[in-house]
C-alpha cells in the first residue's frame, strides 16, 4: 500500500472518534450558548452518530502503528469501534426515548457517554499497557458519573460503590504496571509477549489482570455488578453490560494470550470455573430484572473467558460473542426500561401477563432470555458454541464441561422470566404506556438475536478476520 | 435457494416453518381462518412426506435424499440432510401426527391460538429436522430447538401444574443435552487430530478411530441424552408431569414422536459413532429398558388418572424398544424400529381418545366413568381396538413389533427378555383393567348418560391411526422392508471394533495438557 492511501486511511479511521470528541464537546457546550439548543443534546448525539456510523469502512489488512505504538489500528480495532458506535447508537435511542437524565444535565449526560466510548475504543487500541491504562480511566470514571447522574439515592449507592472498588481496581493496576516496568523497560503488549517472566513479573501481571477483571466482573471481582446495574439509569446500565465489559474483555485477552501456559493461565482456569458457577447459582434466587440481568452479565463474562482457552481461535469466538450477548442484554434491558416504574426496575413480578398485555414485547423478551440462556436457534446459542468449541479443541474438557452444566443451570432463571410473562395472569389495571424509540431498539436487537445465528456467517468472518490482529 | 425448496427433505422442514411465519400476519381473532391454515399446511406437509415414501429406493442401503451445503464453513459445519429407511418411517410417523394433533386441538384450545399453531408447527419443522440431519451440529440444533415450542405448548395451555411441568421438561432434557454438546466438540476435535479437516458430516464421523476409554465416556454423555428423553428409567420422571399437563395434542406429539427421536438417537448416533462404548454399555441399557418395562406397568396398574396411566404405559413400551435396540440382532432391532411406529400410532391413539373424554367431562379420572359402552359405543370399540394394539394382540400392529424384538433379544439376553415377557402381561393387566372400569359396569354417574358418541371431526382424526393399527398388524412386511437395509447397516456398525490409529488421543479432562 502507498503511503497516501495508508495517510489517508488513518485520516478516515480516526475520523470516527474525533467526530464523536466534537460531538460530545458539542452537546455539553452549544446549548449553554444557544438557548434554541436547550433540549437537543440527543439529537445533535444521535446526528454524529449516524454520520460516524456511515462512514465506517471495511478496514484494510494492515496494521497502522500511531503514535509510537500507543495505538494500533488494526482489522480488530476496526470491528471493536464499529461496535462500540452501534452500542452507543443504541444507548443515545433508548435516552431520547426515555431520558437518563435530569432536564438539566441532558448536556453532561451525552458528553460522558460519548467520553466513555472514546476511552473504550482507546482501550481496544491501545498498544501498551500505560495507554491501556489511560484509556481505561477514561472509560471508567464517565461511567461511574453516569450511574448516579439522577442524584437519587439507589443511583448515588450505585455510583459510590462502582467508584470505589473500581478505585480499587485501577489501584490494583496502576500497581501491577509499576511493577511490569520495573522489569521491563518496555511495556508494549508485543514486547511483552516475548519477555521471560520472573516471579515478580508474574505477580504485576496479576495485579494487571485483576484491575481488568473488575471491569469485566469476574468472580471474585463482580461486587459492584448487581448495585451498580440496579441503581444506575437503566440506559447505563445496557451501556455498561455491553461496551464497559467488552472493554476490560479485550484487554484481558492481550493479557491471557502473552502465556502459553504457568500460574498465570492457572489463575485464568479458576477465574473462568468460579466466575460461571458463582454468579449462575446466585442469579437463581434474584427477583428484580436488572439484578438478574447484572448477574446473567457476570456469568457470561465467565463463558467468555472459557472462550480464551480455545487460543486464537477462542478469540475470534470471543468477538462473534460480544456483539451478540450486547444484543440480547441491551435488548433485555430495553425491555426493564419500557415496564419500569421507579430507579431500581421493574420486579420480575411486573411482567406478569405480558404475554396478554404486549405479546410483541413479550416475544422479544422471550427471545433475548433465550439468547442469553444460549437454547437454539437463537444467536446465544451460537456464541457459546462457538467459545466453547475452541476451549474443548484445545484440550480444556473439564472447564467447558463446568461452564456447559452451569450454563445448564442458568437455564431455571431465564425460563421463570419466561414463565411469568406466559404463564402468570396478567394484573387487572394495566396502563401500558406507549414505546416509542425504545420499541424500535427493541425490535431491531430481537431481529439481531433470531437471525444472527442461523445467518452467523457474515459476523462470524469478520470477527474471525478481525481476531487475526490481536 | 431454490434447491432448499425442490429437495423434499428441506422442504419439509421448511414448509412448517415458513407456515408457522405465515400465520403471524393472520389477526388473532379470525380463529378459524388460523385452524384451518395450519392444517392445510400439516395436510401439505404430509403430502410432501408420501411423495418422499413414493421416490424411497427401499433396496439401497446408503441415505437417500441428500442434500449438501456448506452452512458455517469456519467450522466445518454443512446444512446435510438425507435419510435412510428408519428416518423415513420416523418422518412420516411426524407427518401424520401433526395433522392429527392440530384437528383434534380445533375444540379445545380457545386462548392465544395464534401462537398455538405457530409453535405446533415449528415443532413440526425441527421434529423433521432431528430425523432428517445428517450434521451433528444441526442435528443438535433441531433436537433442543424442539424445547422452545414445546416448552410453550405445557406451560401456556396445559393443565393446573403446568408450570412445573414445563419447566421440568425444559430443564431436565436440557441438563441431559448439554454434555452431548462437550462430547460432539470433543469427537469433532479429536476427529481434526487424526486428519486435520473440521467435519460435523455424521457419516464422515461415522469410524472415526477412538481410543476405547473415549469412547466410554462419549458413549456416556450421548447416552444420557437419549436416555432422558426416551425415558428410560431412572430418568423417566419428566414424563408423567409433562403427559398429565400438556394439552392433548402435546401429548400425542411428545409420545409420538420426541420420544422416539431419543431411540433414533441411539440408533443414528450414539452406537454408530462408538460402538466399542456402546458395547460395554448395552447391557446395562438393555437391563434399564427390562426394568422400565417392569417398573412402568406396575406404576401404570396403580393409576386412577387415564392420561397418568398412558404416560407410564409409554415408559414400559420404550422399556421394550431399548432392549431390543440393545440386542444388536437384526430381527430385535428392526420390531424395535417398527414397535417406535406402533408406540407412536397406539399411545397417539390413546391419548386423543383420553382428550375425546375430557373435553366431554373434563376430567380424566377412571371411577368418575363407567358404563361408556352404553353411551358412546362407537367410541368404546374404537378404544378397544387401540387399547388391544397397545397390548399386542396378534392381529393388530403391536404384536408383530413385541414379538419380534422378544424372539431377537431372546437369543442375546435370554433373562431379560424373559422378564420383559412379564412386562408384555402385565401390560394386559392395567390396560384392560381401566377398560373394563370406564366402559363396563353400569351408568354410575348421570353426567355420563348423555355423552355424545365421535364427532366426525373426532373421526376424521381418529380414522387414520385405526387404518395403521389394522394394516401394520395385518401386513408388517412394507414396514419392515423399508428398514432393513438401515437396520442391517446399524448391526454391522455396532461390530465394527476399530483400532484406534492414533493412540495419543485420549480423553483429556484436566487442564489442557493432553491431545
Amino acid at each position: 500500500m502507498s503511503p497516501e492511501t495508508i495517510t489517508s486511511y488513518a485520516a478516515s479511521a480516526l475520523s470516527g472518534p474525533l467526530l464523536l470528541v466534537l460531538a460530545a464537546f458539542a452537546c455539553l457546550l452549544l446549548p449553554l450558548f444557544v438557548k434554541a439548543l436547550r433540549g437537543t443534546q440527543g439529537l445533535i448525539a444521535l446526528g454524529a452518530l449516524v454520520v460516524a456510523l456511515l462512514f465506517l469502512r471495511r478496514a484494510p489488512s494492515l496494521e497502522l502503528n500511531l503514535f509510537h505504538g500507543a495505538l494500533l489500528l488494526t482489522p480488530l480495532s476496526a470491528y471493536l469501534w464499529a461496535f462500540a458506535m452501534g452500542a452507543l447508537a443504541l444507548v443515545v435511542l433508548l435516552s431520547l426515548s426515555r431520558p437518563a437524565a435530569p432536564e438539566d444535565s441532558q448536556g453532561e449526560y451525552y458528553f460522558l457517554l460519548f467520553m466513555a466510548t472514546i476511552g473504550f475504543m482507546a482501550l481496544v487500541a491501545a498498544g501498551d499497557l500505560f495507554t491501556a491504562f489511560i484509556a481505561l480511566e477514561l472509560l471508567s470514571l464517565p461511567v461511574y458519573a453516569l450511574a448516579g447522574i439522577r442524584r437519587s439515592k439507589p443511583g448515588l449507592e450505585a455510583s459510590y460503590k462502582y467508584f470505589m472498588l473500581g478505585a480499587f481496581g485501577s489501584g490494583l493496576t496502576v500497581m501491577g504496571i509499576a511493577i511490569l516496568n520495573a522489569l521491563y523497560p518496555e511495556l508494549s503488549f508485543a514486547a511483552l509477549k516475548g519477555a521471560s517472566a520472573p516471579a515478580l513479573a508474574q505477580a504485576g501481571f496479576l495485579l494487571v489482570i485483576s484491575g481488568f477483571a473488575f471491569k469485566t466482573a469476574l468472580v471474585p471481582f463482580h461486587m459492584w455488578v448487581p448495585d451498580a446495574y440496579e441503581g444506575a439509569p437503566t440506559q447505563v446500565s445496557a451501556f455498561m453490560a455491553a461496551a464497559v465489559k467488552a472493554g476490560g474483555v479485550v484487554v484481558l485477552w492481550r493479557l491471557f494470550s502473552l502465556f502459553e501456559g504457568g500460574p498465570v493461565l492457572e489463575v485464568f482456569w479458576w477465574l473462568a470455573a468460579i466466575t460461571a458457577v458463582t454468579a449462575n447459582l446466585m442469579a437463581l434466587g434474584q427477583t428484580s430484572l436488572k439484578r438478574l440481568l447484572a448477574y446473567s452479565s457476570v456469568a457470561h463474562a465467565g463463558y467468555i473467558a472459557v472462550a480464551f482457552f480455545g487460543g486464537a481461535r477462542g478469540f475470534g469466538a470471543v468477538l462473534y460473542y460480544l456483539p451478540v450477548y450486547a444484543m440480547a442484554t441491551i435488548g433485555a434491558f430495553a425491555v426493564a426500561l419500557a415496564l419500569e416504574k421507579d430507579e431500581k426496575g421493574p420486579k420480575l413480578d411486573d411482567l406478569a401477563g405480558l404475554s396478554k398485555t404486549r405479546p410483541w414485547l413479550a416475544a422479544a423478551m422471550a427471545a433475548f432470555m433465550f439468547s442469553l440462556a444460549g437454547v437454539p436457534p437463537l444467536a446465544g446459542f451460537f456464541a457459546k458454541f462457538y467459545a466453547f468449541a475452541g476451549a474443548v479443541n484445545s484440550g480444556y474438557t473439564g472447564l467447558v464441561v463446568i461452564a456447559i452444566i452451569m450454563s445448564a443451570v442458568s437455564m431455571y432463571y431465564y425460563l421463570k422470566v419466561t414463565v411469568v410473562m406466559y404463564m402468570k395472569p396478567a394484573p387487572a389495571d394495566q396502563h401500558p404506556e406507549p414505546l416509542g424509540l425504545t420499541g424500535l431498539v427493541i425490535f431491531l436487537m430481537a431481529l439481531g438475536v433470531i437471525l444472527a445465528g442461523v445467518l452467523s456467517r457474515p459476523l462470524l468472518t469478520l470477527a474471525i478476520e478481525a481476531s487475526r490482529w490481536f | 435457494m431454490m434447491e432448499f425448496l425442490s429437495n423434499p427433505l428441506s422442504a419439509l422442514i421448511l414448509l412448517p416453518a415458513a407456515a408457522a411465519l405465515a400465520l403471524l400476519a393472520v389477526p388473532e381473532r379470525n380463529g378459524a381462518l388460523l385452524k384451518n391454515l395450519a392444517l392445510l399446511a400439516s395436510v401439505l406437509v404430509f403430502a410432501v412426506s408420501v411423495r418422499l415414501y413414493l421416490g424411497f429406493d427401499p433396496s439401497l442401503a446408503a441415505m437417500q435424499f441428500q442434500l449438501d451445503r456448506p452452512w458455517l464453513p469456519a467450522y466445518g459445519i454443512h446444512y446435510y440432510l438425507g435419510i435412510d429407511g428408519i428416518s423415513l418411517l420416523m418422518i412420516l410417523l411426524t407427518t401424520l401426527l401433526t395433522p392429527i394433533a392440530i384437528l383434534a386441538s380445533f375444540n379445545y384450545i380457545k386462548e392465544a391460538q395464534r401462537a398455538y399453531y405457530i409453535c405446533l408447527l415449528f415443532l413440526e419443522a425441527s421434529m423433521i429436522g432431528v430425523f432428517a440431519a445428517l450434521d451433528l451440529f444441526a442435528f443438535y440444533l433441531f433436537w433442543e430447538g424442539m424445547l422452545i415450542p414445546m416448552y410453550f405448548l405445557i406451560g401456556v395451555w396445559g393443565g393446573p401444574r403446568r408450570i412445573y411441568a414445563a419447566l421440568k421438561f425444559f430443564i431436565y432434557t436440557m441438563a441431559g443435552s448439554v454434555l452431548m454438546l462437550v462430547a460432539i466438540l470433543w469427537l469433532v476435535s479429536a476427529r481434526h487430530a487424526i486428519d486435520g479437516v473440521w467435519t460435523f458430516s455424521i457419516p464422515a464421523l461415522y469410524g472415526t478411530p477412538l481410543e476405547h476409554q473415549a469412547q466410554f465416556w462419549l458413549f456416556a454423555a450421548f447416552a444420557l441424552a437419549f436416555a432422558v428423553k426416551v425415558p428410560l428409567f431412572p430418568f423417566h420422571t419428566w414424563l408423567p408431569d409433562a403427559h398429565v399437563e400438556a394439552p392433548t395434542a402435546g401429548s400425542v406429539l411428545l409420545a409420538g414422536v420426541l420420544l422416539k427421536m431419543g431411540v433414533y438417537g441411539y440408533l443414528r448416533l450414539a452406537v454408530p459413532l462408538f460402538p466399542q462404548g456402546a458395547a460395554e454399555f448395552a447391557p446395562w441399557l438393555a437391563v434399564l429398558g427390562v426394568t422400565g418395562i417392569i417398573y412402568g406397568s406396575l406404576v401404570a396398574w396403580t393409576q386412577r388418572d387415564m392420561k397418568k396411566l398412558v404416560a407410564y404405559s409409554s415408559v414400559a413400551h420404550l422399556g421394550i424398544v431399548i432392549l431390543g435396540v440393545m440386542a444388536f440382532e437384526p430381527a430385535a432391532v428392526a420390531g424395535a424400529v417398527l414397535q417406535m411406529v406402533n408406540h407412536g400410532l397406539s399411545t397417539g391413539a390413546l391419548f386423543l381418545l383420553v382428550g375425546v373424554l375430557y373435553e366431554r367431562r373434563h376430567t380424566r379420572m377412571i371411577e368418575d366413568y363407567g358404563g361408556l359402552a352404553k353411551s358412546m359405543p362407537m367410541f368404546s370399540v374404537v378404544l378397544m381396538i387401540v387399547m388391544l394394539s397397545s397390548i399386542g394382540l396378534p392381529g393388530l400392529n403391536g404384536f408383530v413389533g413385541e414379538a419380534l424384538i422378544l424372539f431377537g433379544s431372546f437369543k442375546v439376553y435370554p433373562w431379560l427378555a424373559g422378564a420383559a415377557v412379564a412386562g408384555v402381561i402385565l401390560s394386559a393387566v392395567y390396560m384392560l383393567g381401566m377398560y373394563q372400569a370406564a366402559v363396563f359396569g353400569p351408568l354410575r354417574h348421570t353426567e355420563n348418560k348423555i355423552l355424545p358418541d365421535l364427532s366426525v371431526r373426532e373421526w376424521l382424526y381418529l380414522a387414520p391411526l385405526l387404518l395403521f393399527i389394522v394394516l401394520i398388524g395385518v401386513r408388517p412386511n412394507p414396514l419392515l422392508k423399508l428398514a432393513m437395509p438401515a437396520v442391517n447397516n446399524y448391526i454391522t456398525m455396532s461390530q465394527r471394533q476399530t483400532a484406534p490409529v492414533l493412540p495419543g488421543i485420549s480423553l483429556s479432562v484436566g487442564r489442557g495438557e493432553e491431545k
